[in-house]
C-alpha cells in the first residue's frame, strides 16, 4: 500500500493540460489550509511508510514539509516525494539529503517536449521545464538521482518526436537516472488537453520502441514492461496498482491522507470533481462485472490477459466511468501479446496460455465475490504450477 | 456503526424476494459501500444514516405488530442471531431463519474458520406472528403478485415487481434504471436501496403516485412513533438531487453528501440511468495551443552547436544552461542587465529571458553562423554582437556605457587572455559556466577556477556555475 500525504490536496502551481486532477481543480475543491497535527495523527494510526504527494507538494510551507520528512525519516528511514520539480530550491537539496527523501519528478522531455505540462503561457511553461531539468541535473550531481515519470503524449512521443525522446532518456541515464515510469495520457480531463493524446496505435508504437530501447540502455529501467512480464508469469508481489484489481471506492494500493487528516482514495478515481472518502468496505464489483461483460459493451469477457490486467486502472476507464475497462485496453492487450510471445519463446510460462487459466479465473472470481483479493501468486501456489 | 446495525439489517425491498440474490442483501451491500464527499458531510450524515437504520427497523417491526404486513425480513451474521430472536420475542413476534448466504470475508469474526462455516454465513430471518410460514417471503411464481400486495406493495408495483422477479431480477432500482426511465429517479426512490425508508417496496416507476403515498404513510407512522426528527431527515433527503445509473450490472447512486455502489442485476444493455454530471472541461488555459513542430525543428529548438559550446549532446547543453539559471536565480533577481559572452545559438539567453523577461540582455558570438542562429532564436530586439571576443566586447561597452550587471562566460571559449579582462571591465559580476568539456577535465568548479587562475567568491561555487570574486588588482 502506498500512503500519499496530500496537505494541499490537488493544489498545483502548474496546470498540465492532461492532468487527472484537473477535474477537482475545475470544481474548485482544492483546500487552502491544512491541519498538520491531524495529518500526523492519521499517519500514526496507519503506521506505514508514506510519500509526500499533491497536487504539488512543494507548495507546502517548508517548516511543515520538513516536519513530515523528519517523521518519515525517524520512523521508516526515509520518505518518498512526488513533485513536478519546479519549486525545488537550493535549500531543499540539503533537506532531501538529511531526511533520505526519495524524489520522483514528472517531466515529459526537455524544453518543447514538455509543453503539455502547461504553466499558463509558453514562456512560463518553458521556464518551469528548465527548472525541472535543473532539478534533475542537480539531484543527479548530488548523488540523489530522482525517478522520472514520463507521460506519453503528442508533444513528446508523436512518431516524429520519438527518437528525440529516446535520446533524451539516454542522456538521463548518462547523468544517473535509473528508473523511469511511463504513463499513458489520461484522455478526458481538459478540453485544452484534447488533441494531445496519441492514438492507441501510436501509443503502442511508442511503447514498443521504448521497450526495444530499454534493452539497448541497461542503466535505465522502465518498470512497466518488467511488471507486465511478471504479471504474465504469475508473480504479482512487486507490480503496481493498475494490475491489482483496484476498487475505486477504496483504492487499496493508494491511500491519500488529505489536508484534514482524513483518508481519501487515489486521486485518479475522482472524475466528478469531488475527493470522496474511502468506503467502509473494499469490493470488486468492477472486476466481477468486467469479467462477464462482453468487450463490445466495455467489459473484458473472454480476454486471455484478464488475470494479469483485470481491466487495468479504473481511473482510465472508458468515458471516465470506472465500471468500464481501461480506455487503453488496445495498448495493454498489444503489449501483453508481445510479452507473452517473448516469454513463450524463452521457454517460460505465461498464465494467459496456461491450461489452468480458467480454473484460476474461477478461483479469483469466487474470492472477489466475497470481497477478498488474493494475489495471483497465492492462487497459483494453491493450484500447483500454471 | 451501532450494535443493532452491525448485527442485523433490514432487506430492501420487502418480500417477495428473489430466490438467489447476488449479495446477501442490496441494502447491506449499498450501505457498506458509502463513500462520503467530505469529513463534514460524513460527520453529519453517517450517524444520521445509522440512526435511520434503527428507526426503519422499529417502524417495520411495528407494522408487523399492527398486522399491516405479515412479516419483516432481516439479515444478520451468526453472532447476531441471539439478539435478533430476543428482540422479536420482546414484542410478541417469532423469528424464523429462511436462508443463508456466504458473508463478506471482511465481516467474518476473527476467530471464525472454514471448519466452522456457520460463522462465515449471513442469515435471513423472517419476523412475524407465530406460526410463521417461510414460503410467504418466497412464494411460487404464480403467487408473487398476491404476496407483494400482502407486504404492502400498491397493486401497480406488485404486478410489475412480480413480473420482474419471474424474469430473474432482484434489484428494484436496477429495474427502473434498466428501463431507461425518462424521469430522473428522485432521491427518496434511489436512496431506498439503503433500507432506511421511506419506500420499503419495489416501486413500478420512478414517478409512481401510489409509491409516493406509501412513502408518506411511512413518514406519518414514524412521527406517530416519536421519530419526528428522524423523519425530518428523510424529508430532507427526499429533496436531494441524485444521479443514479446502472452500467454493466453495477448500480451507482451519487448525491452531494455521498455516493454508493453495489453489484446489481445483470443486464444485457450496457449503460442506463441519468447521465453522470462531470464538471465542464477546463477550457482556454492553453488557448495559445503549442503546435507540434517536426523533429528537425525540435532539434534546433533544443539547441544547436552543442559541440562547439563544449557539450556532449543538445540535452546536456540545455540541462546545464537550465541549471546555471537555477543556480544563479538570486543573482539574476538582483540584475537589470546580463550578457552571455560566446552565446552560441542563444539558448542560455533564452532561458534567462524566460526566467526574468524584463532583463536587458546581450550576446556576443565569434562564429557568424551561430550568431545568426542566436538572432533567430532571440529575435531582433536582443543584440547579438558578432566578431572576435575583444571586438564584440568593445562594441558592447559602447552599447551599454554604464556597464552590465552580470556576464556569463565559459573561460575556455574565449579566444584570447585579454578577453576575460575585458569581460571583467564591463561586467559588475562574472559567472563562470562549467561545460561538459571543462567539468570532465577539471571535475568541479573549484578545480576549474584554480587551474585557470581564477578566484571564486568564497563559499559560493555552484555545481555547474560560480561567481568570480571582484578583481583585486591581480591579473587573472
Ligand atoms: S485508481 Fe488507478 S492509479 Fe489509482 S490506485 Fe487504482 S489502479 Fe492505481
Ligand atoms: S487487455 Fe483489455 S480486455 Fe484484456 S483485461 Fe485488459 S482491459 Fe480487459
Amino acid at each position: 500500500m502506498t500512503v500519499e500525504v496530500r496537505p494541499l490536496g490537488d493544489k498545483c502551481n502548474i496546470k498540465c493540460r492532461y492532468c487527472y486532477q484537473e477535474g477537482i481543480r475545475t470544481a474548485g475543491n482544492v483546500p487552502t489550509r491544512y491541519d498538520l497535527d491531524a495529518i500526523i495523527a492519521t499517519l500514526d494510526k496507519l503506521a506505514e511508510p508514506f510519500s509526500l504527494f499533491g497536487g504539488e507538494i512543494m507548495l507546502t510551507r517548508r517548516s511543515d514539509l520538513e516536519r513530515l520528512m523528519q517523521l518519515g525519516f525517524d520512523r521508516y528511514g526515509g520518505v518518498g516525494m512526488q513533485t513536478n520539480g519546479t519549486l525545488i530550491e537550493e535549500r531543499d537539496i540539503e533537506l532531501f539529503r538529511k531526511y533520505h527523501v526519495r524524489i520522483g519528478i514528472s517531466i515529459d522531455g526537455p524544453g518543447p517536449l514538455n509543453d503539455a505540462r502547461w504553466a499558463g503561457n509558453l514562456p512560463a511553461t518553458r521556464r518551469a521545464t528548465a527548472r525541472i531539468e535543473a532539478a534533475i541535473e542537480t539531484l543527479c550531481r548530488e548523488g540523489m538521482p530522482p525517478n522520472v515519470i514520463v507521460t506519453l503524449n503528442r508533444m513528446n512521443a508523436a512518431p516524429d518526436r520519438l527518437n528525440v525522446l529516446c535520446a533524451w532518456i539516454g542522456f538521463l541515464g548518462g547523468i544517473g537516472v535509473r528508473k523511469l515510469r511511463l504513463h499513458l495520457l489520461e484522455q478526458d480531463e481538459t478540453e485544452a488537453g484534447e488533441g494531445l493524446a496519441l492514438t492507441a496505435q501510436e501509443n503502442l508504437v511508442a511503447l514498443r520502441r521504448l521497450k526495444r530501447f530499454e534493452q539497448e540502455l541497461p542503466s535505465v529501467q522502465f518498470d512497466i514492461f518488467a511488471e507486465m512480464a511478471a504479471m504474465l508469469g504469475g508473480d504479482d508481489a512487486q507490480t503496481s496498482c493498475v494490475f491489482h484489481a483496484c476498487d475505486p471506492y477504496a483504492t487499496r494500493a493508494v491511500v491519500g491522507v488529505e489536508s484534514d487528516g482524513r483518508l481519501g482514495n487515489c486521486g485518479r478515481t475522482n472524475k466528478d470533481g469531488v475527493t470522496h472518502m474511502r468506503a467502509g468496505r473494499e469490493a470488486f464489483e468492477r472486476q466481477l462485472s468486467l469479467y462477464r461483460t462482453p468487450q463490445a459493451d466495455g467489459g473484458c469477457q473472454g480476454c486471455r490477459f484478464f488475470l494479469a490486467c483485470k481491466g487495468n486502472c479504473p481511473g482510465t476507464a472508458i468515458g471516465g466511468d470506472w465500471r468500464m475497462r481501461s480506455i487503453d485496453c488496445p495498448v495493454w492487450f498489444g503489449l501483453f501479446e508481445d510479452i507473452e510471445t517473448e516469454l513463450l519463446a524463452n521457454g517460460e510460462t505465461a498464465i494467459s496460455r496456461s491450461e489452468r487459466r480458467s480454473d484460476l479465473e474461477a478461483k479469483m472470481i469466487a474470492a472477489w465475490s466475497i470481497g477478498d483479493n488474493p494475489t495471483l501468486h497465492s492462487l497459483i501456489k494453491q493450484a500447483g504450477t500454471p | 456503526m451501532t450494535a443493532a446495525l452491525l448485527t442485523c439489517s433490514l432487506t430492501w425491498p420487502r418480500p417477495p424476494l428473489a430466490a438467489t440474490p447476488r449479495e446477501a442483501d442490496i441494502a447491506k451491500a449499498a450501505a457498506q459501500r458509502i463513500s462520503f464527499s467530505g469529513p463534514q458531510t460524513r460527520a453529519l450524515w453517517q450517524p444520521r444514516l445509522e440512526r435511520l437504520g434503527e428507526v426503519a427497523l422499529a417502524i417495520e417491526l411495528e407494522m408487523v405488530r399492527r398486522k399491516r404486513i405479515p412479516a419483516a425480513v432481516l439479515w444478520t451474521g451468526h453472532d447476531g442471531i441471539g439478539a435478533l430472536t430476543e428482540r422479536a420475542r420482546s414484542i410478541g413476534l417469532d423469528a424464523k431463519p429462511i436462508k443463508a448466504s456466504l458473508g463478506y470475508a471482511a465481516d467474518w469474526p476473527l476467530e471464525a474458520s472454514i471448519d466452522d462455516p456457520k460463522r462465515l454465513l449471513d442469515y435471513a430471518f423472517l419476523i412475524g406472528a407465530a406460526p410463521l410460514d417461510a414460503s410467504i417471503a418466497e412464494p411460487a411464481a404464480d403467487g408473487l403478485e398476491q404476496a407483494a400486495i400482502r407486504f404492502g406493495y400498491p397493486p401497480c408495483c406488485a404486478k410489475s415487481w412480480a413480473d420482474y422477479l419471474r424474469q430473474g431480477g432482484s434489484d428494484p432500482l436496477a429495474r427502473l434504471l434498466a428501463r431507461g426511465h425518462k424521469t430522473a429517479v428522485p432521491a427518496y426512490v434511489a436512496l431506498a436501496v439503503l433500507g432506511l425508508g421511506p419506500i420499503r417496496h419495489g416501486p413500478c416507476a420512478a414517478d409512481c403516485s401510489a409509491t409516493r403515498d406509501q412513502s408518506r404513510a411511512f413518514l406519518n407512522l414514524g412521527r406517530e412513533l416519536g421519530f419526528a426528527e428522524e423523519m425530518s431527515w428523510l424529508d430532507e433527503i427526499a429533496d436531494w438531487p441524485v444521479v443514479a445509473s446502472l452500467v454493466n450490472g453495477i448500480a451507482e447512486v451519487t448525491t452531494a453528501a455521498f455516493r454508493c455502489t453495489w453489484l446489481s442485476d445483470e443486464d444485457t444493455s450496457p449503460r442506463h440511468g441519468t447521465a453522470a454530471t462531470r464538471p465542464a472541461k477546463r477550457v482556454g488555459a492553453a488557448a495559445a495551443t503549442v503546435k507540434s513542430a517536426d523533429s528537425a525543428d525540435i532539434l534546433t529548438e533544443l539547441g544547436v552547436g552543442f559541440e562547439a559550446a563544449g557539450f556532449e549532446n543538445p540535452f546536456a547543453m540545455r540541462s546545464r544552461f537550465s541549471t546555471v539559471v537555477w543556480e544563479q536565480t538570486a543573482a539574476l533577481r538582483r540584475a537589470a542587465s546580463a550578457v552571455h559572452v560566446g552565446c552560441g545559438d542563444g539558448l542560455l539567453l533564452e532561458l534567462i529571458s524566460q526566467t526574468k523577461p524584463r532583463l536587458r540582455l546581450y550576446g556576443t558570438e565569434q562564429d557568424a553562423a551561430a550568431a545568426g542562429a542566436s538572432r533567430r532564436r532571440l529575435g531582433a530586439s536582443l543584440p547579438v554582437l558578432s566578431g572576435p571576443s575583444i571586438e564584440a566586447l568593445a562594441a558592447l561597452s559602447r552599447l551599454a556605457p554604464d556597464g552590465i550587471d552580470l556576464a556569463f562566460v565559459d573561460p575556455e571559449r574565449l579566444d584570447c587572455r585579454e578577453a576575460l579582462a575585458a569581460v571583467r571591465a564591463i561586467a559588475r559580476s562574472v559567472i563562470v559556466i562549467g561545460t561538459d568539456r571543462s567539468l570532465h577535465r577539471h571535475k568541479d568548479m573549484d578545480t576549474l577556477a584554480v587551474t585557470m587562475g581564477l578566484a571564486l567568491l568564497p563559499g559560493r561555487a555552484g555545481r555547474v556555475s560560480a561567481a568570480l570574486s571582484a578583481p583585486s588588482g591581480r591579473p587573472h
